[in-house]
Order: C-alpha cells, then structure tokens, then sequence
C-alpha cells in the first residue's frame, strides 16, 4: 500500500503530467526562405488575374451538341440539381467503445462488483453526439452500485481535441434509498503529447456543486496484439457536499492496470488490478463514519467496439 | 485462361466472336448469381481470366458490368466483373480513330467508367457529379470520343468504392506513328488489391479505430529489431519513439490499409497463383504495367534483369534504365526488358509497408518458376519526412545538391501576367503558421524538393531504384510555355481522425478551383501530411517539374506527393468544362481530398460552391 504522502505526491504529479494538454502545435523554426503563409492559395491567385484575355488555343473537341460558349457556362455553373455528389464525403457514423466490461473481485470480504465504461459518438467529422456511460454494481452483495451518463455535443476544434458539453445524469442505489442528480457538463477529451488519452470534464450539479475529473490512459504495446495499459481517474471538487459525502479537495481516485490481447481490434479479452482510494476530507469523511477508504480489485472482462 | 496478351500486336477481335463471347459470360454469370449460397464453389470461376477488345474498331465495343462472385486466391469473393472478369479486358484503341464503348450496367446500383489520363470532352471523362449523372442501374451509356494520344493507361469506376472491387482494367492506345519503342512481345500487367471485407466496412474501420489495419507498429517486443536495424543503442531507440509519441504520430504509418485485409493481385491472381508471362531468350519483353490498386504502392523488380522505363503515364520517356521502382496508385510504367537466358525470372511486386506481396513470372514456358525474394523489413518514416533539416546539414545539403543561388533567393509567386522561372525552382519553403484547423496534423517544418529520394524503404539495397528526377520526355510536348499564374495547394490530413482534404477542407466544404481557359497554369503541392498522396487531374495533362525544362519534364495524369514534399505542376488549361482533381488513394478521396477543377472562360468573379 502506498503510505498517504507518496500517494499525494504521485496523484499530483499525474494530475499535472494529464492535465497540460497541448492544443498548440510546435511553431517551426524561422529560417530565410520562403513561407507558406506569404504564397497564395487559388482563390487568391484567381483575384489576382482577373482581368486578363486567354490566348488563342485550338478549341479540343467538346460534348456532342455543344457550343465553347455553353461549355464555358456550364463550367461556370452548379452541376445540374440530379447529379450524386462525387465523393460522399459528408457521410455520419456511429461507434460505440465497451472500453470495459469487467467483474472486480476484492482482496477481502467486500462484495464483488459488475463494472463497465463505455462511449459511443454518431456524427461527422467534426460535430458530433457523444455519449458516456460509467458505473458499477455490486455483484455478491446487497443490491447497490452507481452510475453517470453524460449526453454530450462534441466538436473536433484542433485535431487531437474535441470540445464537448451537455449535461449528465447521474446515480446511486441501495436496498433502502435512491438518489440521482443531474448536472451541466464541459469537457475536453483527445490525445496529450505522448499519446496520453485524456478526458476532463467539470460538471455542475442542479444544486450548483461543482466538480472535476480527469481520465488518462496510456496504450504501451508489448507485442502487435498484445497491449498493456496504465490508467488514472482521479476526482475532485470545489466545495463540500455533505449529502454525498464529498469533502473540498481532490476527493479520490482510481488507478487501474490492465493487459489485453487485440484478438481483433474490435475484441480483446483482458485481465488487470485497480486501487480505488478516498482522498483528503472526503477520506476524512468515509473514515469518520467507519466505511473504508481504500479498495483493491482484481479484474477480468472484455474490451470490444462495434 | 489468358492472362496474358498475344505477342506483339492486338489481334482484332471482331464483333461476332465478341458477342459470342459475352453471350457466353452472361449466361454463365446468371446462372451463378441465381445460384444458392451453399453451392461449392469448385466450379466457380477464377479472377484473372480476362480478353482484350478493340475500341477503334468496327463498330465499337459492349461492357456488361455485374456482380458476380470468382474466386480470388481461391476463395470466393463478391467481385464487380466486367464482361465476366476482374480485372476487366484490355481494351485497346488506335490513336486518332474515335472509340465507341457501351457501357451496360447490370449492378444493382449506379455506376460509371473514367477513362484515366485520356484526353476527352468532360461529358466522356465518366466522373459522376461532374461529368454526367452516372449510368443507373440497367442502364446503357455510350461513350464516344476521338482519341488524341497514344500509350499505355486504364479504365476504372468513379463510383464510391466500386474499384475496390475489381471495377477495373488496362487500356492500350496504339499509336497513330511508328511506336519509338523496340520490343518483341508485350504483357500487360494490372496490379491491384482485394479485401473480402465490404469496402464501406473498411472504411469505417479507417474512420472509427485508428491504425486499425497497422499490424506492424513499434512494440516492446520489436525494439530490438529497430536496433538491430538501425545500429542504435537501446536508448537511443526509446528516444526516437520517444519524439514520435511526443508528437503524437506514428512512424510505422505507411499504409491505411495493408495485408492484413489486402490480397494482392496481379492480373487479378495472387503470387501463389503465379501469372506467368512467356518470352523466349533474347526477346525484348514489354510490361505495361499499372497499378489499379484503391490503396497500394507497390516496388516492383526483377531479380536479375534490368528494366528500361520506356513510358511513364502513357507518355514516352527517355529510356532509363534501373532495377525497381515505385508505382504509385494509378500510374502506369512502361518497361523493356530483355529475356537473358533459358530460366524464369520473377517480377516481384512488394506492397510499400511490406504488409505482403504479388508475383509474376518471365519464363520461356508455362508452369517455371524462380525463387521468391524475401521481403524487405518495413520502413519507418523518418524525421526528413517531416521536413526537418538534419543536424549538420546532412539532409538539408543533399536536398540542396544541384541549387544555383537564384534560387537560394525568395522567390514569390507572381501576382502579375509575368512569365514564371521554369527552371532552379526554389528548393524549399518554410511551413508558416498553420490555418487549416481541425482536419489538418501538419508536423512538417518545411516542404521541399524530393525529386531525388526514391521513398521510404527504398534506395539502400544496393540497387539501382528510379526517382522522378530521371524522368524526361523523349520529345517536346506541344502547348509548353512558362507559366503566368501560380498558386500553392496544400494537401491535408488528421491521420488520427482520418479525415483528408486540401487546404484543410474536404470537397463538400470547398469550392471549385478554377483554371482560365487558354492560360499555363502552375501549381505548387505542399504535403503537409506524413503520407505520399498519388494527385490525378483529370481532363488536362500535368507537366511535372522534375528538374529539367521545358523541352524534357515529362507529362504524368498522376503525380506522387511524398511526405513534406515540395512538387511542382504546369498545367495548359487547354479543356473547358468541369473536371476532377483528387487523391487516387480510393480512401483518401471518398473522405473528401477531392476538388472539382472548371476551366473557365474568365476567372472575374468569385468561385462557386463545388458542392451546391
């Protein structure tokens, strides 16, 4: 077990190393030589000629029936109205990524849970629907567990990074109560420099709470198919709410490792570990009521897309 | 089985065999289709297995498109046949006749035939949405027109993915004067790929999980092979793939789609199928060699045997003489090699991430065979890819070789009706800010020339390998003159999101580039990409800037951008009409790198939308 410093000092330093995204990219060096910024693009270029009268040319054969004049219109014209598009570039899809679908069994006597997260997009190119789903259930044990679904509208705004925002519905439940809440959600998902994957979103609640997340990962591959990868979540919030037992602070965190094997790329079994722990005053706040602060599971489940 | 053409001259078909012929192929092809999906597929007829027609001749040829299912590599594939076959015939035409093709579409869907690299009225070049509405299901389109040119080319579908699925063929225009080139018999030689997945399945993939067909990425577990490779320290390995990650980018990307789906053909078989292709020793053996592959760059050689490039594009070249060469997709070469002796010869066509491989065999007889070279470690694209300059000048002195100082100076595009340089272009331009937002990863520092390097993972085996710099044309194209205006077109890409275009936009966001009827054209391609780019224009000939002149830069329909390269067209905008300009990486251009080109009569007034 990690003692309490060095697991602040190690969630800090990942906090930092995930949260210092790059949106910019590396301004290249000057150097005396032309630039591209300075050369003109077509439209500029045609501006710059307008004007001038075309050389006489040996007119090449043209369509059957037609004039230069009337091919000279149709050239300048929008192709007739029942013409496909050439390339269905604009086309939408869909995705959805089980990113995990796994049982977590405990090193003692606490149940057993059913965990998942998954996502999926619908959409172009650059806007699109984006959905996340995330939670657990106890599996051996009373009927309790959590869950948070974000419904979000996504845009592509540099090109490792989508701007994200909509809200989240989230949820708690055991045999005696049901909770849930929904919040407005911004988040910031894409590639970090190092290819770190990187989720962060700030939610605020209808009750005006506001808090924050960051998600990493890292894919290290150990062969073709076979991928190791490293994961943080950690959880924060500006203020205490004491109705769910939050604390000001960094609130807590899951640190998870798992190895799966791509028997496609769409399927891949894997194994791994997670330390779940309470930080801070929430960590205060479990401990003072007798509830533990700190869990470690074993893992097994499936990865897949479709 | 003919998967080869007869020597030496066409051999005229006339219209009763070929009706016979394609009588016979129908009927045949109904009964297939109507057949149930269990039936064994012993019967079931080969890829590969495909005629020759004359376009010039008589009264004109008939195509019948349709699906049907052959067997590709021995296992049954959902094809688009043309007149029975994939690939489809060699149609052959004699230049300054006129060509009369029907085209019968028998598909369920729409479809279309582009006639790539000939010169035509735009109604006839077979572009649907640019050129005509596209031929409907069970219909009929004729194409006529006069042909003006001669060489080696081919034919293929415009229509969404249709080419993946074998929608092609090789045409052969004879020329109207005696041909320059001595040879004894000639081969064609249709180079492509086959995926048994849907294409559009294919695409989603590229769409939705990056790298998904990359089955050769850096691992633990390969980099000890990088060092061993290299002759770099462990460190100095983790370092490299260190600054890679950093920039987020992989230089094990060579190709979206590889062998991992791919089944590479030549004449529609596979190497263990071994297309075999006769010649006696000492014959002057022709290959007419093209790559109809939708994604595929493939180095071709012939361990042993020399090969002269005769024609690049259709057009004759000064004959070279080199060991292998890179084919991008949709060129054509053409080659002269000389049979040395009584044994086989195998024509190896390696696919560029080395993902896997075609062969054919040269032999005297049927059924010989020679050994099967062993495929080259995948390259790895290198920091010059990025238009970096190396440290101590390396790179950037090699890339400087043959540089006067005129062109050490800034040289600016033209804004006035002056007469551009034609000769000693500048040799490299510095990458200012990026302005082509989201759809566009570019980590290029500079663009500059790359006439000189033959592409990743070629040049160091200790052979010759043939660069565009040694391209000349034999004889002086007509309609060459400096050029008066200019413009530079970047070509972009988010290889992380899939997404390509040029200038940051994809054809549905762009408007139409216009061309002034009459004018010489230039125009300046910037790779800001991490890809090679094969760019085809259609309608209109590009006179490539390969380092020499007016008199010898040979003419191409399709030019390979590589990585942070600086590549310079001129163009004669000599064809009126509407016209298209795209990547031919199938992929890259169903994602939208695609422009509509109008020649116009006067470039007064703004330019439309190209998708209104």
């Amino acid at each position: 077990m990690l003692m309490p410093n060095a697991r602040l000092t190690a969630t800090i330093a990942a906090t930092f190393l995930l949260s210092s995204p790059a949106l910019g990219q590396d301004e290249p060096e000057t150097a005396d030589m032309p630039s591209t910024a300075d050369r003109p693009d077509h439209q500029e270029s045609a501006r710059q000629h307008e004007g001038t009268s075309p050389p006489d040319l040996e007119i090449p054969p043209l369509p059957a029936g037609m004039t230069l004049d009337e091919v000279f219109d149709y050239a300048d014209s929008e192709p007739p109205a029942h013409f496909p598009d050439p390339v269905p570039d604009d086309q939408l899809f869909a995705f959805v990524l089980f990113d995990q679908l796994e049982y977590r069994v405990t090193d003692d006597d606490q149940p057993d849970q059913l965990g998942w997260e998954i996502q999926g997009w619908a959409g172009g190119d650059l806007n699109r629907f984006w959905w996340k789903t995330e939670g657990e259930s106890v599996f051996d044990g009373p009927n309790e567990g959590e869950s948070e679904t974000d419904l979000l509208y996504s845009r592509l705004i540099a090109p490792f990074w989508n701007v994200q925002t909509g809200v989240q519905y989230a949820n708690e439940w055991n045999p005696d109560e049901y909770d849930d809440r929904w919040s407005y959600v911004l988040a910031l998902q894409g590639m970090a420099p190092f290819q770190f994957e990187l989720d962060h979103s700030l939610y605020v609640s209808e009750d005006g709470d506001v808090t924050f997340s960051v998600e990493g990962e890292y894919d290290l591959r150990i062969t073709q198919r076979l991928v190791f990868q490293p994961r943080a979540g950690l959880a924060f919030a500006a203020q205490d709410i004491p109705e769910r037992n939050i604390g000001s602070g960094m609130t807590g965190a899951d640190l998870d490792l798992r190895l799966r094997y791509e028997v496609k790329r769409e399927f891949a079994p894997y194994i791994g570990v997670r330390y779940h722990f309470l930080t801070g005053e929430t960590e205060d706040i479990a401990a003072a009521a007798g509830d533990r602060t700190e869990q470690w599971y074993a893992l097994a489940g499936f990865r897949f897309a479709f | 089985m003919t998967d080869k053409l007869p020597p030496s001259r066409p051999k005229a078909i006339t219209r009763r065999q070929f009706l016979v012929a394609t009588s016979a192929s129908a009927a045949a092809s109904y009964m297939l289709l109507n057949r149930p999906a269990w039936a064994v597929t012993s019967d079931m007829a080969r890829a590969g297995d495909f005629g020759e027609l004359d376009a010039t001749a008589g009264d004109g040829i008939d195509l019948y498109l349709e699906n049907r299912d052959l067997l590709i590599g021995g296992q049954p594939g959902q094809a688009i046949a043309i007149n029975g076959s994939i690939p489809g015939p060699v149609i052959r035409m004699t230049e300054g006749k006129d060509a009369l093709i029907r085209v019968h579409n028998r598909l369920p869907e729409a479809t279309s035939i582009h006639w790539h690299g000939i010169l035509l009225p735009f109604d006839m070049d077979g572009v649907p949405g640019i050129s005509f509405a596209g031929i409907a299901a069970g219909e009929t389109f004729t194409y006529r027109f006069p042909v003006r040119q001669n060489g080696s080319y081919w034919y293929h579908s415009h229509s969404g993915f249709q080419e993946q699925r074998g929608h092609y063929g090789q045409l052969i225009i004879d020329p109207a004067k005696p041909d320059p080139v001595d040879y004894d018999v000639e081969y064609s030689v249709v180079l492509s790929d086959w995926t048994f997945e849907n294409p559009h399945t294919v695409f989603r993939n590229l769409k939705t999980i990056e790298g998904y067909y990359n089955f050769q990425r850096p691992t633990l577990a390969n980099l000890d092979d990088q060092m061993q490779a290299t002759g770099m320290t462990l460190g100095e390995v983790i370092e490299k793939r260190l600054s890679w990650q950093r920039m987020r980018m992989d230089p094990t990307d060579i190709a979206d789609v590889t062998g991992a789906t791919y089944t590479f053909l030549m004449n529609g078989k596979t190497a263990d199928e071994n297309p075999t292709f006769i010649a006696e020793p000492g014959q002057r053996v022709r290959l007419r060699i093209v790559n109809a592959s939708a994604q595929t760059f493939y180095d071709i050689r012939i361990p042993g045997v020399p090969m002269t490039v005769v024609q690049a594009d259709g057009q004759d070249t000064k004959p070279v003489e080199t060991d292998e060469f890179r084919i991008a997709v949709a060129e054509t070469y053409d080659v002269v090699v000389t049979m040395p002796d009584d044994k086989a010869y195998t024509l190896f066509a390696e696919a560029m991430d080395r993902s896997g491989f075609t062969r054919g065999t040269l032999a005297p007889r049927e059924d010989m065979s020679a050994a099967i070279p062993e495929q080259r470690r995948r390259p790895m694209l290198t920091m010059a890819d990025m238009g970096m300059m190396m440290k101590g000048g390396m790179e950037g002195m090699k890339d400087m070789k043959g540089m006067d100082h005129a062109s050490m100076e800034k040289q600016m595009p033209h804004p006035t009706g002056d007469e551009l340089p034609t000769e000693n272009l500048v040799n490299r331009i510095e990458h200012g800010p990026d302005k082509h937002g989201p759809s566009s990863i570019t980590m290029a520092q500079s663009a500059y020339r790359r006439l000189d390097y033959p592409g990743a993972g070629l040049g160091d085996d200790g052979w010759r390998v043939l660069t565009y710099s040694q391209l000349r044309a034999l004889e002086r194209p007509p309609l060459r003159r400096p050029p008066t205006r200019e413009f530079d077109l970047h070509l972009t890409g988010n290889m992380h999101k899939f997404i390509w275009g040029f200038d940051g936009k994809k054809w549905s966001e762009s408007d139409v580039i216009r061309f002034q009827y009459g004018e010489r054209l230039r125009i300046n391609m910037i790779n800001d990409t991490m890809m090679s780019h094969p760019i085809h224009l259609h309608g209109m000939w590009m006179d490539l800037y390969a380092g020499g002149n007016l008199d010898t830069n040979p003419r191409k329909h399709t030019v390979n951008v590589q990585p942070s390269e600086l590549l310079t067209v001129d163009i004669t905008a000599d064809a009126p009409g509407q016209w298209a300009f795209h990547c031919h990486l199938l992929y890259h251009m169903e994602a939208g790198m695609f422009r509509t080109v109008a020649v116009v009569r006067s470039l007064e007034g703004g330019s439309i939308d190209a998708d209104a």
